[in-house]
């Protein structure tokens, strides 16, 4: 039953990455719906706002998002983009998660104490700081180089003033490549450290409203 | 510190819930102090005289009535970033404990069904 079930350490990994595929797939809905539902929003407000005015910055996303305009019917194109986009890298954030706490998922529990039933009555999720920081930020070294390689490769670096703006908040950030690396580091430690705050900020609250269980 | 992890911990891990208010707090906190270090660090950079400060991110203005890229509008952004973050992090978790009940659901359903 341990060989069949690839225990290593008493961990069931078979079900240990059954457990971590299912959740990054419900992140990922969660997180594309959201961004979806934001876009589309955004997009609408700024129709209704501005009319035919609309669309400065908000248009800039046709660049990433092929077919989107600040338009009624482009709204529903955005809305797609951003579910696709949103929920592919929510779902690789969490897998990465996932991969980097490991088997010390235990961690993540509010309780050693198990639950009598821990499907129909489920634990209070903690948050691990330093994997979440470790995979948020990894993935968003990820899209911060990719954006920027994106903008040099299709030849509008040079026109990328709006992409420009990072350097007022990471030092060193230019739209090149060498730029794109820099900036990369750079946000990976600012993400790293803005997931700490919030994991233990999330994990003290859980910790006072719970604290009798 | 690497203690065998029981089947049930995994489980329990997988459907653990999201406290909802705690990530809302975190959430808010968060956006709250980000909103605030992005107005700082503008502020902080030194321009030419006459030189505008933070006309992008002014814009901000349109959506956050009342914030501006000021010191006093620092404050202003924190507490509109409070409220983003927290309408965000509650949603987040809202759906994140909805969207595992819909799925425990559908499993319970399959395997009742498989059982007949």
């Amino acid at each position: 039953m341990q060989a069949t079930n690839h225990n290593v350490n008493g961990v069931n990994l078979k079900l240990l990455n059954a457990a971590i595929r299912f959740n990054a797939l419900m992140l990922g809905f969660t997180a594309g719906t959201l961004a979806a539902v934001v876009i589309y929003s955004a997009t609408q407000v700024s129709i209704a706002k501005w009319g035919d005015n609309s669309g400065n910055y908000l248009g800039l996303l046709a660049i990433f998002f092929p077919g989107y305009s600040v338009t009624s019917g482009g709204a529903w194109v955005g809305a797609f983009w951003a579910f696709i986009y949103a929920g592919t890298f929510s779902a690789l954030s969490y897998r990465l998660y996932g991969r980097v706490l490991g088997t010390r998922i235990a961690d993540i529990l509010l309780s050693t104490v198990p639950t009598e039933n821990p499907v129909l009555k489920p634990s209070v999720l903690r948050l691990h700081g330093i994997s979440l920081g470790a995979a948020i930020g990894t993935m968003a070294a990820l899209c911060l180089f990719f954006s920027t390689s994106w903008l040099v490769v299709r030849g509008t670096a040079h026109e990328s003033i709006h992409a420009a703006l990072f350097s007022n908040y990471l030092p060193g950030y230019s739209v090149s490549i060498t730029g794109a690396l820099l900036g990369a580091v750079e946000v990976f430690a600012v993400v790293f450290i803005a997931c700490q705050l919030l994991a233990s900020v999330y994990n003290k609250i859980v910790e006072m409203r719970h604290k009798k269980t | 510190m690497n203690r065998p992890v029981r089947d049930h911990e995994i489980l329990s891990a997988v459907f653990a819930k999201m406290d909802v208010p705690a990530m809302s707090v975190a959430a808010g906190a968060l956006c709250a102090l980000m909103l605030f270090l992005a107005t700082a660090i503008l502020l902080l950079q030194t321009v030419p005289e006459g030189y505008p400060v933070g006309p992008h991110l002014s814009t901000l203005a349109h959506y956050l009535p009342g914030y501006e890229v000021s010191w006093y509008g620092a404050l202003i952004g924190m507490f509109y970033g409070f409220l983003i973050g927290a309408i965000g992090g509650f949603a987040i978790a809202v759906y994140w404990n909805l969207t595992h009940y819909v799925a425990l659901g559908v499993m319970l359903i399959s395997s009742a069904e498989l059982a007949d």
